[in-house]
């Protein structure tokens, strides 16, 4: 058994130091393990839909702009880097001047497009308030009810108690 | 190739166990073909099981938690399993600060001083100075930190991940994750689905795994709760007691029951004459909601109203065996399954001690309180005041739900939850040193 516990042993520290040089999980278990994931709005609880709806938001104004920004554009080679990347930037830039109006038009829908859903979310937050507003004074008549009833019933209890009780008073 | 590696694998072990000498180059050859088709890892893995089916060694079993550096309740749940498992396991407490066996022992009263701690800093978190680890923030543009841990976890025979956190992938021969409520839904670095076994601590919690994470759980084992008072009997006084977290959000809904209260003082004062409303609880400093209601409880000074901050367990003890109805609202009015109470341990603590709790009708609670046999349920303010008011009318109706309410904490007593978590690793011991 002790040449057993002595192989394994062996083995075992083979691996580890296999395992020590890779860091990346995959190459591990020799897998893909990460995946895409759907966002299924429908499900979401009302907390979970506003957080997703201000990321919606805030990604609709970063992408409004139709027309890419040429300034990404950049090269990593040393010399002739500066020509490719000029002549890039040129083409690209004739070629926006062509199509600006369609654009023009595609950008000014999407800015509509943010500003609206923005009014959407300002609307229903507003509605959201004024209907805590409307439970709470629901609330209020709820509680003022259930204490009015308990109160009765006591009244009513001590009554039929009065009644069950011999009165000095003679009948007339 | 996979299965054959494997088959060729069981089969030189089983040789082995002859004593044959002759199946060592097999072995090898084996572990070899098992490390090309499915990874170093797997390869590790049979390497691993071999030792602990020979015997030549205890099996060893890792328990992670992200926040074991502070007091928690599901920490509590982790290290309370940890010690029930200490004789049978060579265990290592995987945390991510600084933390020593005596901590535990302090917070929640375990020796733990036989396990091993080690401690993996996630330079992630260290950089942003964070002592709260929270993996909501890791989106799938930043390197997942926690891979540091789910590499770790592939150098013991078992590894238990006790943390609200899917982001470590599990790499161990068995895996066990606790869920203690699947707070997110799958989005970057989602693994819960690769664990070999999916603990959960409510039927609560079990039914939010499927909507949200779209599988069933494994085993329920409830929370251990210790707040027993023993077999003597103690006077009981005129005490409404609530105990919950401060939290600054308000999610525990103090506010909502000292209004109940003054309610109850306000319309009906001879019905409350006598009684006292204390609200106990842990805060940290600079509790803006806490502020709001000390400003509240001192506008109505007659009001018979007492906050209890951070007391320590010995003076909560008291006030569990003194009081007389136990009030919990966490999760009225709330829409999000998360801020509804998953288990709630508090309201057990209250019926171990003979209180009759009025909580809200909604997530764990309604597993542990049955309405009108050993407490009540409620969805409003105004049902918190009519379950109350039947209470403080009838105290024959507070004596048979109290007797009742201590019944039924018996199902969460500590020794059933070590008897419970003994059962299942029992099974994972038999599972991982047989042939099979």
């Amino acid at each position: 058994m002790e040449e057993l516990a002595k192989e394994i042993r062996r083995l075992k520290e083979e691996l580890d130091r296999k395992k020590e040089e890779i860091h990346d999980l995959k190459k591990l278990v020799n897998k893909e393990i990460d995946r895409e994931f759907p966002s299924n709005v429908e499900e979401f609880s009302e907390k979970e839909l506003e957080t997703y709806i201000r990321e919606i938001l805030s990604s609709l104004h970063i992408h409004i702009e139709s027309k890419p920004d040429i300034r990404t554009i950049t090269s990593h080679r040393k010399t002739l880097g500066k020509p490719i990347v000029f002549l890039k930037r040129a083409f690209l830039e004739t070629t926006f001047n062509c199509i600006d109006s369609f654009l023009d038009k595609q950008t000014r829908f999407n800015r509509q497009i943010a500003v609206l859903c923005q009014a959407i979310l300002l609307r229903v937050q507003h509605n959201i308030e004024r209907m805590k507003k409307v439970e709470e004074k629901v609330s209020h008549y709820e509680e003022n009810m259930a204490i009015l009833k308990n109160q009765l019933d006591e009244l009513r209890s001590s009554q039929e108690q009065l009644k069950s009780c011999p009165t000095d008073h003679p009948p007339k | 190739m996979t299965t054959n590696a494997h088959k060729d694998f069981l089969l030189s072990l089983k040789n082995l166990k002859l004593r044959s000498r002759a199946a060592f180059p097999k072995l090898s050859k084996a572990v070899k073909e098992i490390s090309i088709s499915q990874g170093i890892q797997a390869a590790y893995n049979d390497l691993l099981r071999a030792e602990v089916i020979f015997g030549l060694r205890k099996p060893s079993l890792a328990v992670y938690d992200q926040a074991f550096h502070f007091i928690g309740g599901a920490q509590k749940y982790g290290l309370t399993l940890i010690s029930a498992l200490q004789d049978q396991f060579d265990i290592t407490i995987i945390a991510n600060k600084d933390v020593r066996p005596r901590d535990f022992f302090d917070w929640y009263n375990l020796d733990l001083s036989r396990c091993k701690i080690k401690i993996i800093k996630l330079p992630y978190f260290e950089e942003r100075k964070a002592f709260h680890l929270d993996p909501a923030f890791i989106s799938n543009e930043v390197k997942n930190p926690f891979h540091l841990i789910s590499q770790e976890s592939g150098s013991y025979d078992i590894f238990v991940n006790n943390s609200m956190n899917e982001m470590v992938y599990p790499l161990s021969n068995i895996s066990v994750l606790i869920c203690h409520f699947p707070e997110r839904r799958p989005k970057s670095y989602f693994y819960a689905d690769h664990y070999t076994y999916v603990i959960y601590n409510s039927r609560y919690t079990a039914e939010w795994i499927e909507k949200k994470w779209k599988f069933s759980p494994h085993q329920l084992i409830y929370p251990p709760v210790d707040m027993e008072a023993g077999e003597s009997e103690f006077p009981k006084k005129k005490n409404i007691l609530s105990v919950a977290r401060f939290e600054p959000e308000g999610t525990k809904r103090q506010e909502e029951m000292i209004e109940t209260f003054m309610k109850l003082n306000q319309e009906w004062p001879e019905i409350v004459t006598g009684w006292k409303f204390i609200l106990a609880g842990g805060s940290n400093p600079g509790n803006r909601y806490l502020s709001k209601l000390e400003e509240i409880i001192a506008k109505n000074r007659d009001q018979n109203i007492e906050l209890k901050i951070n007391i320590p367990i010995t003076e909560l003890k008291s006030l569990y065996r003194e009081s007389t109805i136990f009030w919990h609202l966490c999760g009225l009015r709330h829409d999000d399954p998360a801020e509804i109470e998953h288990f709630g341990m508090t309201t057990v603590e209250a019926m171990q001690n003979k209180m009759v709790p009025i909580v809200f009708d909604g997530g764990g609670l309604r597993e542990i309180v049955d309405h009108g046999l050993n407490g009540f349920r409620v969805q409003s303010k105004a049902e918190l005041l009519e379950c109350s008011i039947k209470l403080l009318r009838d105290e024959k109706l507070i004596q048979k739900l109290s007797q009742s309410a201590q019944e039924k904490a018996q199902t969460y007593s500590r020794r059933k939850f070590e008897a419970r978590v003994k059962a299942f690793f029992d099974e994972i011991l038999k599972r991982i040193t047989s042939f099979e």
